[in-house]
C-alpha cells in the first residue's frame, strides 16, 4: 500500500521522532511527530519526496488533549495520496519552527495560524498580520476555544490604520483596489510602478473575512455546514460543500451511495462549465473585448437554467448532506441536460475556434503573467495556472473522489505558462466537462440518494478531502467533534495559493497587464477570505522584496 | 453685415453638432448592443445621460479645480469651433477665418484639454492616463497633419475651403498618395475618436476612466459631450478630405449625402469597436509608428505630384 | 488570420439575435422545484421544532408560553432558502414556494408566526422522532427564544420559568 511505503521511507529517515501514524485507507496518511523535527520532515517531504504542499493548519486542541495542534498537509499527486504531518504543541506560548523557509508556499498559512490560533512560527521571514484587522488586540486569537464567536474583544481599536511598507527607490505607488472596476471583490494590491513597469507589490486582503470556520466549530451542525460552505464562494460553492461533506465522510468512514456520487459529479462539472464560461467572458472584458464577454454569458445562461431546474437554485445548489445528496436527476431532467449540453458544445466550439485564432486577444495575453514550473512548485500554485505551465495536476485524476474514478477524461495542459495558455486550458476544459457529464448520465446507477446514518459520528477523527474546483484544488481538513459539529474545519481555497504567486507573476510586467494577470488566476477572494469579524477596511499585506522574489523565481530545483 | 452671416453660420453649425452628436452616440450604442445580442439602451439615452450629469452637484475634487473647470470648457469649445471650420454638407461658415494649420492646431488643443484635465486632477490613475494620452497624441496628431498637408500640397494652398474639398485627389496623375493616406486614415480613425481598440487612455478596466477620473456632474457632461461631438467632427473632416463627392449638388441633397457618408463612417467605427480587444499602449504605439512611416511615404509621393 | 476570426465572431453574434428578456414587464416564473420563500402551514404543524433546529441560519424561533402553547416564528431575514426546514418536517407542513420576488420595505411581510396548541405526551410531556441521527431534535424540553428581540437563545429549560434561559449570550447589533 502506497501510504505504508511512504511511511516506511519516513520512518527510515526519522525513526523515533515519529510518534504515531494513522492510515485509515490507502489514500490517507496521518503522521504524528515531535514538534522539534517538524521542519526537517516537511523539508524532506517537499524536496526529496517531491510532494506538493497543500496547506498548514493550526488548531486549538486544549479542551481535548490539553495542547495545540499544528498540521502540514502534502499531496503526492502521482501516488494518489494525501498526507498530513501533525505535531502537538505545549499549551503555554505555542511555538513551532516555521517551514516557509523550505516551503515558500507556506508563508500565508503560517501567518494565518499566528493570527487566528496564536501559534508562533519561529523563523518566518515576514510576520505582518494577514487576516486580522490592525485594530484587533494583540493576544486575542479568534479560533481559540476560549474566544467567543460573537463578541467584539475588548481593546478593539476601530481607527487603527494599516502601516504600509516603504516602496523601493524610484517607484510610484499605484493603488489597485479595494475599489476597482475589474475586481468584483475587495483586495488591495499596492503596486510599485516605474514608468509603465511594475516592480513589486504589497498585498492586503482578507477584508471580507466572515468567521466561517469559527461558526462551524461553535454554532452550526454537521448538516448545517454544507449550506454555509456553498456560500463561501459565489462561483465554486458546490465544490466547497462537496469537499466538506467528503472530508467528514472521510473522517467517519462513510461511503455515500453510488447514485449520490454520480449526482455530485454531474453538478460539480456543471459548476465547472459555468465558471469557465464566466471566466472567458471576464477575461475578454478585461482586455476591452465586450462583445465576447456578452456572448460567453449568453452561451452560459442555459447552464444556469438547467441547474435551477435540477437543484432549485441557479447557483447555491444546496446539494449535499453528510452521506448523500438531497435532490435527484430524474430521467426527464437528464434528457433536458443532454440537450443543453449539445447546444452548448456546438456554440462553444465556434467561440473557442474564433478565440484561439484571434491574434488580437493573443497579442494582449501572450507572454504576460508568466508562472513557470519552478514558481508552481515553490508557491504551490494549483489549477489551470499550474496546468498552463505544463504541470499535469488535477485532483479529479490524482485524488479521485465522487464518481471520477469511473469516468474517462483528459487533463488539459498547455506549455506557455502565460495568460494565453490559461485561456487555452480553460477553453478546452469546457469540452472535457461536457464529456464527463455525458458519461455520468449514461452510467448513473439507480439507488438511494442518501445514506441512513444510524450512529453518531465519532469525535476526534481527522478527514481530508481535495476537490478540483474550476480554479484549482480546494482542500478541506476536518477534525470531527462533539455535539454534532466538527472540532476544527479548515478550508483552503485554490486562490489562497494562487494569490501568493501573483507578485512574482506581475513583476517587471506592464501596468496594463496587471488586471489580466490577476484575472487569469481566476481569483475568488471570497474563497480566500473566510472570516469577517469586523467590517473594517483593513487587512494585512505582504511584500516580497526584490531579493525574495528573485530567489523565488530563480531558485533552481 | 459681413460679420453676421459667418457668426450665424457658426452658431448654426455648433447647434447642429450639439443636437446630433448624442444621437450618433445612441446609434453607436444600439448597434453595439445588436452585436452583443442584447436590447441596448434607447436611441435617445445619451441625451438623458447628459441631462442627468448636468443636473448633478458640481463637486470640486482634484488638485486644482480652476484648471479642471477650464479644461472642461476648453474641450467642448474647441470641438464646437472646429465644427464651424469643417464643411458639413455646405461651405463651412468660418471659411475665411483660418487655414489648414489652424485646424490642426485646434485638434491638438482639444487633445491638450484632456491632458490638462488629467493633470489638474492629479490622482495616480489620472496621471497614468495622461501619460498614455500624451504618448498617443504624439503618435497620432502627425498622421492627421500629414493627411491635411497632402491635401494642401495637391491643392496648392493651405486655405481651408480648398483643402477640405477632396483636395487629395487634385493631383494630375493618379492620386497614389491619396489612396495611401485614405488607407492610413481608415486604419487610424478608431484612435482619433477614442474607441476600442485604441481607447487606451480611458481603459475602464485598467485605469478607472484615466484622465477623467476626478470629474463628475456638469464637468463630466462637458467632456462626454466633447467626445461625442468629436466623433461627428472627425467624421466630417474625413469625409471632406477623402470623400467629398456629391458636395456640389444642390442643397438639400448635398447635405443629406454628407450625413449619409458620416453615418457609414460611424457604422464602421462601431463594427470595429465591437469586434476588437483593446491594445496595450506599447502595441498601439508600434502600430502608429508603422502608419506614420507609410504616411511619410505618401507625403513624399504627394510632393512629387502623385 | 485575425480578420477571419473576427468575421466568424461577428457571425456568431448576429446569428444569436437578441436574447434580452422583457422582465419585469413580463413575468418570468421560476421552474418547478425552485426553492423560493418557505410557506408554513399551521394546520399541519405539530410543533416539533425540527425546522428550527435544522435551520442553518437560525431564523426560526420557538417560544413555549406554557405547557400547551408553543409559538414558532419564521423571521425571514437571513433565510438562505436552503429548504432544510421543508426537508426535515415530518408532517410536510412547509413548502418551498416559487416566490423569489420578496422585496418589501416592511419586514412583517416576510415573517410568519404560528401559534400551536400542543397535545402533551403522557410520558414526558413532549417528544418526537428525529429523522436521522444527524438531525437530532436537540434542545428537548421547553424552548425560550427571545421573540421580542428576535434572537435565538442557545439553550432550553426542563421547566417553564420567567427567568432568562441558560447560556444567554449578549449579541451586539450595530
Amino acid at each position: 500500500m502506497i501510504a505504508r511505503e511512504k511511511l516506511s521511507l519516513l520512518k527510515a529517515k526519522f525513526g523515533d521522532a515519529i510518534q504515531r501514524a494513522d492510515m485509515p485507507d490507502e489514500n490517507r496518511l496521518f503522521v504524528f511527530v515531535e514538534a522539534t523535527v517538524l521542519k526537517r520532515i516537511c523539508a524532506y517531504i517537499f524536496a526529496e519526496m517531491d510532494a506538493r504542499y497543500v496547506i498548514s493548519i493550526g488548531a486549538d486542541d486544549r479542551p481535548f488533549s490539553g495542547q495545540f495542534l499544528v498540521a502540514h498537509d502534502f499531496a503526492f499527486d502521482h501516488d494518489h495520496l494525501l498526507c498530513s504531518v501533525l505535531a502537538y504543541l505545549a499549551a503555554e506560548n505555542p511555538k513551532v519552527d516555521s517551514i516557509s523557509e523550505v516551503v515558500p508556499a507556506a508563508s500565508w498559512a503560517e501567518r494565518e495560524m499566528r493570527d487566528l490560533v496564536g501559534i508562533e512560527p519561529v523563523g518566518h521571514g515576514y510576520l505582518k498580520r494577514l487576516v486580522l484587522p490592525d485594530g484587533w488586540p494583540k493576544d486575542v486569537h479568534p479560533l481559540r476555544k476560549d474566544v467567543l464567536w460573537n463578541e467584539v474583544p475588548e481593546g478593539f481599536d476601530e481607527n487603527r490604520e494599516f502601516t504600509f511598507d516603504e516602496p523601493p527607490e524610484g517607484c510610484t505607488v499605484v493603488p489597485f483596489g479595494p475599489f476597482h472596476p475589474t475586481l468584483d471583490e475587495p483586495a488591495h494590491f499596492r503596486l510599485y510602478v516605474e514608468g509603465e513597469r511594475v516592480r513589486g507589490c504589497e498585498y492586503r486582503g482578507f477584508m471580507a473575512h466572515r468567521g466561517i470556520e469559527k461558526l462551524a466549530e461553535s454554532v452550526l451542525n454537521y448538516n448545517d455546514i454544507p449550506v454555509m460552505a456553498e456560500r463561501i464562494c459565489g462561483i465554486c460553492g458546490c465544490v466547497h460543500s462537496v469537499a466538506y461533506v467528503q472530508s467528514v465522510e472521510n473522517a467517519a468512514g462513510i461511503r455515500p451511495p453510488p447514485r449520490a456520487e454520480y449526482v455530485r459529479t454531474v453538478l460539480l462539472e456543471l459548476e465547472r462549465l459555468h465558471s469557465h464560461l464566466l471566466w472567458v467572458g471576464l477575461a475578454c472584458h478585461v482586455v476591452g473585448f465586450d462583445t465576447l464577454f456578452m456572448q460567453s454569458f449568453r452561451i452560459r445562461e442555459p447552464v444556469m437554467w438547467i441547474a435551477e431546474k435540477i437543484t432549485g437554485n441557479r447557483k447555491t445548489y444546496g446539494l449535499c448532506v453528510v452521506g448523500g445528496v438531497r435532490r435527484d436527476i430524474t430521467p426527464e431532467l437528464g434528457a433536458e441536460l443532454r440537450q443543453v449540453l449539445d447546444k452548448l458544445e456546438a456554440e462553444w466550439r465556434a467561440v473557442a475556434e474564433a478565440v484561439l485564432q484571434d491574434r488580437n486577444i493573443r497579442k494582449r495575453t501572450e507572454g504576460v503573467g508568466i508562472a513557470n514550473k519552478t514558481l508552481v512548485k515553490q508557491a504551490g500554485l494549483v489549477g489551470p495556472v499550474a496546468r498552463a505551465a505544463g504541470v499535469e495536476m488535477d485532483c479529479r485524476r490524482d485524488h479521485p473522489y465522487a464518481a471520477y474514478n469511473r469516468v474517462q477524461f483528459d487533463v488539459i495542459t498547455a506549455q506557455g505558462a502565460d495568460v494565453w495558455s490559461r485561456v487555452e486550458v480553460r477553453l478546452r476544459e469546457v469540452f472535457e466537462s461536457i464529456n464527463i457529464i455525458r458519461q455520468c448520465l449514461q452510467k448513473m446507477p439507480d439507488g438511494s440518494l442518501k445514506l441512513e446514518i444510524r450512529n453518531e459520528i465519532p469525535s476526534g477523527r481527522i478527514g481530508l478531502s481535495s476537490v478540483e474546483a474550476p480554479r484549482g484544488e480546494s482542500h478541506h481538513f476536518v477534525i470531527t467533534g462533539e455535539n454534532n459539529r466538527p472540532r476544527r474545519w479548515r478550508v483552503r481555497a485554490p486562490t489562497y495559493q494562487n494569490l501568493q504567486g501573483v507578485p512574482a507573476m506581475i513583476k517587471d510586467q506592464q501596468l496594463a497587464d496587471m488586471t489580466i494577470t490577476l484575472g487569469s488566476i481566476d481569483p475568488c477572494f471570497s474563497c480566500t477570505d473566510r472570516l469577517e469579524t469586523i467590517e473594517l477596511k483593513s487587512g494585512a499585506a505582504k511584500v516580497w522584496s526584490h531579493s525574495e522574489l528573485f530567489n523565488l523565481v530563480r531558485r533552481s530545483r | 453685415m459681413n460679420l453676421l452671416q459667418p457668426l450665424f453660420g457658426a452658431l448654426a453649425n455648433a447647434g447642429l453638432v450639439l443636437l446630433l452628436a448624442p444621437l450618433f452616440q445612441g446609434a453607436l450604442r444600439k448597434l453595439t448592443a445588436i452585436f452583443q445580442s442584447r436590447q441596448g439602451p434607447p436611441l435617445l439615452q445619451p441625451y438623458f445621460d447628459l441631462l442627468k450629469l448636468l443636473g448633478k452637484e458640481d463637486i470640486e475634487s482634484g488638485e486644482s479645480p480652476v484648471v479642471q473647470r477650464f479644461a472642461a470648457y476648453l474641450s467642448l469649445a474647441t470641438v464646437l469651433t472646429m465644427a464651424a471650420l469643417v464643411p458639413m454638407g455646405f461651405a463651412a461658415p468660418l471659411n475665411g477665418a483660418g487655414d489648414a494649420i489652424l485646424l490642426i492646431y485646434m485638434l491638438t488643443l482639444c487633445g491638450v484639454s484632456t491632458l490638462l484635465a488629467g493633470l489638474a486632477a492629479g490622482s495616480t490613475y489620472s496621471l497614468v492616463g495622461v501619460s498614455r494620452e500624451m504618448m498617443t497624441m504624439i503618435a497620432l496628431e502627425p498622421l492627421l497633419a500629414i493627411a491635411v498637408f497632402v491635401g494642401a500640397i495637391q491643392a496648392g494652398s493651405f486655405r481651408l475651403e480648398r483643402v477640405l474639398n477632396g483636395s487629395v485627389y487634385a493631383a494630375g496623375n493618379f492620386p497614389w498618395s491619396a489612396v495611401v493616406m485614405l488607407a492610413v486614415m481608415l486604419f487610424s480613425f478608431q484612435a482619433f475618436v477614442q474607441k476600442v481598440p485604441f481607447d487606451i487612455s480611458e481603459a475602464e478596466t485598467e485605469l478607472m476612466e484615466g484622465p477623467l477620473m476626478e470629474y463628475s456632474g456638469p464637468k463630466l457632461a462637458l467632456f462626454k459631450y466633447a467626445q461625442m461631438a468629436k466623433l461627428m467632427v472627425y467624421s466630417g473632416i474625413f469625409v471632406a478630405l477623402f470623400a467629398p463627392w456629391g458636395s456640389d449638388l444642390a442643397f438639400p441633397i448635398n447635405w443629406l449625402f454628407f450625413w449619409a457618408k458620416v453615418c457609414v463612417l460611424v457604422v464602421l467605427v462601431t463594427l470595429i469597436a465591437a469586434t476588437h480587444a483593446r491594445y496595450r499602449i506599447d502595441q498601439a504605439l508600434r502600430y502608429f509608428a508603422g502608419l506614420l512611416a507609410v504616411a511619410f511615404a505618401a507625403l513624399i509621393l504627394a510632393s512629387y505630384g502623385h | 488570420m485575425s480578420l477571419k476570426s473576427k468575421l466568424k465572431e461577428t457571425l456568431l453574434c448576429l446569428k444569436a439575435g437578441r436574447v434580452t428578456l422583457p422582465y419585469p414587464a413580463r413575468g418570468h416564473p421560476a421552474p418547478e422545484g425552485f426553492r423560493g420563500r418557505p410557506v408554513f402551514n399551521a394546520a399541519k404543524c405539530t410543533g416539533c421544532a425540527g425546522c428550527a433546529n435544522n435551520c442553518p441560519a437560525r431564523e426560526i424561533l420557538v417560544l413555549d408560553v406554557c405547557q400547551e402553547i408553543r409559538i414558532l416564528k419564521y423571521l425571514g431575514r437571513r433565510c438562505a432558502y436552503c429548504g432544510r426546514c421543508a426537508e426535515v418536517c415530518p408532517e410536510r407542513a412547509i413548502t418551498m414556494s416559487q416566490e423569489f420576488e420578496t422585496a418589501t420595505d416592511s419586514i412583517g411581510d416576510l415573517q410568519q408566526r404560528l401559534e400551536l396548541f400542543m397535545s402533551t405526551c403522557q410520558r414526558c410531556g413532549r417528544c418526537f422522532d428525529p429523522p436521522s441521527v444527524l438531525e437530532e431534535l436537540k434542545l428537548k424540553g421547553y424552548r425560550l427564544d427571545d421573540l421580542a428581540n428576535e434572537r435565538w437563545v442557545f439553550g432550553s429549560k426542563a421547566y417553564l420559568t420567567s427567568e432568562p434561559a441558560v447560556d444567554d449570550i449578549r449579541i451586539e447589533w450595530d
